[in-house]
């Protein structure tokens, strides 16, 4: 693993404790950082390595990233550093090794210098089912670190498996995907809730979260103050 | 089948595993993934007239989903609730057993969801006018929102409005003022439900109207 990191209290509550090497630099989405040793170093940009300049940065915002991204460079002795998420739920990662991961926008945390975060993937062009959500593609060398709402848990494909758009947080881009509907029927399909849900095809990895923040919030949305 | 209840207790979701043949019945929208080739139905939630009324006054979804495996291999899918929260399975020998609005998830095909009146006494406790019931033989699979606490109760016990998850049918429920007039307002208490008879009572540790208003305050 490219960045030695821990996830304790998981998967509640779960935060990434991240142990820098000296001179080990981690790129992180603007306020993840919950506290840090004092020798390592934060810089704001809004570039990455390779990730271009304030285009790519403008990409991030639209796909509901930070615009900006925090730069943590160990001192001499390296450093601690602990990440914390948006979302109440869990994180995990993982190791990249020149091969792309496509993760939901919002779900990014943090990665290694030699990973490229590219907003632009548009993979879900005819997203129908839900519209506020967004994707970017980590690839490169180093881990990458990405959070949930509620716990996170993986399903390996072989062959095909559905999943609900609302539940994925990640993938291995090698899985070819298609959106189909859930039931044998429409009437099924738009009755039983489900609408619109992802078929992944192929051969990898999908990381999937426990619960959805569209549902939770329909949920909450009755009691709640009308704006 | 197999079901197992993972993530307890801040993000319970079920994994379930059917053989070919079985079915699971759930609530709508509660599929977060299932295998391409499981067979997926919506039907009403017990005929369109039950169905609409646990819609309107029972807070559950008018359609429910029939998960059926129609093939030869072992399928399998995963079910979860709206809120985060724990989860629990209740096993049923015949016997029934009322379930607070919106907890049902899901259940094996020989449990079947009904209503009753619950009285007035239970409408202004806040618990519903109308109880959910389920029964018949079978397990039933229940969420709430944060932990689950299981109670036994011989005689009368005191849960705060919208703490009650489920509680037996022979049990009733009344409102009762948790001090006097003037002590209930300020202790923030307010209306409390007195749970009279013995059984078993499921509670959960979070409120999701607690929740609301203090976000309401950021609104």
């Amino acid at each position: 693993m490219d960045i030695d990191v821990k996830f304790p209290l998981k998967p509640g509550s779960t935060a990434a404790e991240i142990t820098l090497r000296p001179g080990q630099k981690i790129i992180a989405e603007g306020g993840a950082m919950i506290a840090m040793s004092s020798n390592i170093n934060m810089t704001t940009s809004t570039q990455q390595k390779r990730s271009g300049g304030i285009i790519k940065a403008l990409g991030r915002m639209i796909s509901g990233e930070n615009f900006f991204l925090n730069h943590y460079v160990a001192g001499d002795e390296g450093g601690k550093l602990w990440l914390g998420t948006t979302h109440v739920g869990d994180m995990d990662c993982k190791e990249l090794n020149g091969e792309s991961l496509v993760i939901q926008g919002g779900s990014y945390v943090a990665c290694s210098e030699d990973v490229s975060i590219d907003a632009s993937w548009q993979g879900f062009k005819n997203l129908i089912s839900n519209e506020s959500m967004f994707w970017v593609k980590a690839t490169g060398k180093g881990t990458v670190i990405f959070n949930s709402f509620g716990a996170i848990y993986t399903i390996d494909v072989d062959g095909e498996h559905i999943v609900d758009t609302g539940h994925i947080v990640a993938f291995e881009e090698g899985l070819s995907f298609t959106l189909t509907k859930a039931g044998k029927s429409w009437i099924s399909s738009i009755l039983g809730g489900e609408g619109l849900v992802c078929k992944f095809k192929g051969r990898g990895k999908v990381w999937i979260q426990s619960h959805n923040s569209s549902s939770f919030g329909s949920s909450l949305s009755p009691k709640l103050k009308p704006k | 089948m197999n079901v197992k209840i993972e993530a307890k207790p801040a993000f319970a979701f079920l994994r379930v595993e059917l053989a070919p043949g079985e079915t699971i019945i759930a609530e709508a929208d509660a599929m977060s993934t299932m295998s391409a080739e499981l067979d997926m139905t919506a039907k009403f939630n017990g005929g369109l007239l039950n169905g609409l009324i646990k819609k309107f006054l029972g807070g559950e979804s008018l359609f429910v989903n029939h998960f059926t495996n129609n093939t030869s291999q072992t399928l399998s899918l995963t079910l979860v609730q709206a809120t985060p929260g724990d989860m629990e399975c209740k096993t049923l020998n015949g016997e029934s057993y009322c379930l607070e609005r919106g907890a049902y998830v899901a259940s094996d095909p020989g449990v079947k969801l009904g209503i009753r009146w619950a009285g007035l006494g239970s409408f202004i406790a806040r618990e519903g006018l109308f109880k959910l019931i389920v029964s018949g033989t079978g397990n039933v699979y229940f969420g709430a929102y944060g932990g689950i606490i299981e109670k036994e109760v011989k005689g009368e016990y005191i849960v705060d409005s919208g703490h009650l998850v489920g509680y037996e049918t022979t049990m009733k429920l009344q409102p009762k003022l948790s001090n006097g007039i003037i002590g209930s307002f300020t202790s923030g208490e307010g209306f409390v439900t007195k749970v009279t008879g013995n059984g078993k009572i499921y509670l959960q540790t979070r409120n999701l109207s607690s929740f609301t208003s203090w976000v309401n305050r950021y609104l």
